[in-house]
């Protein structure tokens, strides 16, 4: 991450409106540990619970994105988007598989097989963001964002953007991966290696963040989205040091070290690809670390879980979540809580 | 939105007409685009779709790979790029299939190398969309930020209007904007299905058109602020927008297109007088014609500039259109003319008008450019010819 760091790089902070997580164990808002040999749940009682009624033509993607959007606007209604310039984001590392695969299975069926016309429909990569905008009524910017595991985080420092400009007053971000064919396939997909992250259960998830001007109902705000702009070696990665220093260093600059409040429950959230947590150190420096992964297992939008998570659950705390690219890049979403 | 002076400093494209954006535009100039034919490609499967494929000797994903690198490396050039301005710069992908040639291609070379054995399932081991910016990244040291929009066929031209609003917002400082789309069997068979594939001919705006036909292509255009000596095309009016009443089109009325337009006209300060030309989406299917060529003429009416799609000679490349057709209208801009609109035999008295069919002079002035997608997506945005 630049050493560097000038106040100006860094988005507003944006007040958070409402949050929402749904993981593998398709209960949303509520915690479970996860076990990857149930991977993948039947979404029925999802749908059910969250629309009121099936989405008998809408594959696995496109229930949960919509399941997870209209979950995070269940506090506020979808009412309150009424006349509001609203964008959606959409995050996802991998999109809509679960579409795709029988499809191209099909085609590729020995004599000709008959792929349907509604499997390609739905597979097209922004259809889910199509029925997420159709049911919230939005027609402004609709955006489907994909940058492997650092695709939430993109998508809220974009949106983040977009706010601040103006051209927008809310913003529904959100993050959805899903459970590819086997585990083994899901692993490779998300380039998993022991050096890379933590020996964790695979998983999936849909979880959103309303953000934007609250009018005094914020449950809390987005500080600083920071994407570093080094890349640096794998072995640094994971380096707690390194990890506290920054968010330490963005802190100053934001003035957040004034919020004496907070100071007593500042939280790390690890993003899956940190492949060792030095917890004592961070304890010593007044830190508690909160690992959400064993709730939402391994996808490559689990960082908007684990955000999400920490926003509805936790008041009063101050988080610093970090993630990594297996390339190098690395990002910092630093979040506080009413 | 944009408002602010943004320019492009570079461009370079690999297409069914040429490895680089200047061959495609002369061919395009001079007439020459041949048909699209049955696929040569040794991962394609059915002869009977027809497609625009760009020529190379090689196995298919060497060829995504290597017409990935030709169009950067003719944009950084074109662009006079240092390597340290290539490092500091951000990269915006637009693509719908990113590298899943890589299964469909690995899944065939498996059956061929093993004709006796029952065949396996094919896998899934492309790393999402968001692996092509990765690729980028690495190969030239990309410290900047990395966005991949996967949005059927508005991939590249949003990435485009997201690149402008983030350089105008100071957020980023120059956008490496990529178009990427190799020719996969699963669009081929996927448009098939939709019944949105015509088997003969691509023929936008035509009273005989029955459907699109799919291109390959990769294509970048580097956008900044910073006008450079050398830079004379400005990015203006860049407009997204969502129309959530249908996922197939954007309105066979034309009222949506109309006001995506005017919402660029408006937003660049530019009149519909001061439009030189339309680069049209023109797929040539039914409902994409019909809407926007309504939607041009409810705008423009009778003054309506002269309007040219690209796709009935270089095909629909899909995520990759967006920039694919700036960098190559850009080269034919810099030869001297804007080429005549292929495919186009007889009006449809439902669009009331003839896309262009002669080559004009590329003179200075306001070009807009239309792009309207799967899933209601709809952009616009202008290049003015300074």
């Amino acid at each position: 991450m630049s050493s560097v760091l000038d106040k100006k790089k860094f988005n507003t902070a944006m007040p958070v409106i409402a949050a929402s997580y749904i993981g593998p164990a398709l209960t949303p808002n509520r915690d479970t540990i996860w076990e990857e040999g149930k991977l993948p749940l039947n979404t029925d009682g999802l749908v059910n619970e969250v629309m009121g009624q099936p989405m008998r033509r809408a594959g696995r993607f496109i229930k949960m994105v919509a399941c997870g959007g209209l979950a995070c606007l269940q506090k506020v209604s979808l009412d309150y988007l009424k006349g509001k310039k609203t964008g959606i984001f959409l995050a996802t590392g991998l999109g809509n598989v679960d579409e795709i695969m029988p499809f191209i299975t099909e085609v590729f069926k020995h004599g000709g097989g008959f792929p349907s016309p509604n499997q390609f429909a739905n597979s097209v990569s922004n259809a889910a963001a199509f029925v997420l905008a159709k049911i919230c009524e939005v027609t402004g910017t609709v955006l489907t964002i994909s940058q492997e595991e650092l695709s939430f985080e993109s998508a809220l420092w974009l949106a983040q953007s977009y706010l601040e400009s103006g051209e927008i007053e809310l913003a529904l971000v959100g993050g959805c991966d899903i459970f590819t064919p086997t585990v083994e396939e899901y692993r490779e997909r998300v380039n998993l290696t022991p050096e890379n992250s933590r020996l964790m259960p695979m998983g999936e998830g849909s979880s959103w963040l309303l953000l934007g001007n609250g009018d005094g109902q914020k449950i809390g705000d987005i500080l600083a989205v920071d994407f570093g702009n080094q890349i640096i070696p794998s072995e640094e990665l994971s380096a707690s040091e390194n990890i506290l220093r920054r968010s330490e260093q963005i802190m100053s600059a934001l003035s957040i070290q004034e919020n004496a409040g907070r100071e007593q429950n500042r939280i790390l959230l690890p993003g899956f690809r940190v492949n060792k947590i030095e917890t004592g150190l961070w304890k010593r420096e007044g830190w508690q670390v909160e690992d959400y992964l064993p709730c939402c297992g391994i996808h490559s939008t689990a960082a908007a879980f684990g955000i999400a998570r920490a926003l509805r659950e936790k008041p009063s705390a101050l988080f610093a979540h970090y993630n990594c690219h297996a390339s190098g890049k690395q990002v910092l979403v630093l979040a506080s809580t009413e | 939105m944009t408002h602010g002076d943004i320019y492009v400093r570079g461009w370079g494209a690999v297409t069914t007409l040429g490895w680089n954006a200047p061959d495609s535009a002369r061919n395009l100039i001079a007439g020459i685009a041949p048909p699209a034919v049955a696929g040569k490609s040794s991962h394609l499967i059915n002869p009977e779709y027809k497609a625009f494929e760009v020529s190379h000797s090689g196995n298919p994903l060497d060829k995504s790979m290597a017409m990935l690198e030709r169009a950067l490396n003719e944009a950084f050039a074109r662009a006079g790029l240092s390597k340290e301005e290539i490092a500091e710069s951000s990269v915006l992908v637009g693509t719908t299939g990113g590298l899943f040639i890589r299964n469909e291609y690995e899944f065939t070379e498996a059956i061929r190398k093993n004709p006796d054995k029952e065949s396996p399932a094919i896998s899934c081991r492309n790393r999402g969309p968001g692996e092509v910016a990765d690729l980028i990244v690495n190969k030239y040291g990309i410290r900047g930020m990395a966005l991949t929009f996967s949005m059927a066929c508005v991939s590249s031209s949003h990435a485009l209007v997201v690149a402008a609003d983030l350089i105008h917002r100071k957020k980023i400082k120059r956008a490496i904007v990529v178009g990427f789309e190799p020719l996969l069997n699963m669009t081929l068979h996927g448009f098939a299905s939709l019944l949105l594939f015509d088997y003969d001919q691509c023929r936008p705006f035509c009273m005989r058109r029955a459907g699109m036909q799919i291109g390959e292509a990769a294509a970048v255009v580097i956008l900044e602020a910073d006008k450079t000596s050398s830079a004379k095309y400005k990015f203006a009016g860049g407009y997204q927008y969502n129309d959530i009443k249908s996922m197939t089109s954007a309105g066979i009325d034309g009222v949506t297109v109309s006001e995506v337009v005017q919402q660029t006209l408006t937003s660049a300060r530019v009149s519909t007088a001061d439009v030189v030309a339309i680069k049209a989406h023109g797929t040539g299917t039914r409902d994409n014609d019909l809407s926007e060529g309504r939607g041009l003429v409810k705008l423009f009416g009778e003054k309506l500039p002269p309007v040219v799609s690209l796709k009935g000679a270089i095909g629909h490349t899909l995520g990759a259109a967006g920039a694919v057709e700036t960098a190559t209208w850009l080269s034919c801009c810099e030869e001297g003319f804007i080429p005549q609109s292929f495919g186009f035999s007889e009006i449809d008295p439902e669009i009331g008008f003839a896309p262009s069919q002669t080559n004009i002079e590329a003179r200075s002035g306001a070009y807009l450019f239309t792009f309207f997608g799967f899933g209601g997506t709809c952009t616009s945005y202008l290049i003015i010819k300074e």
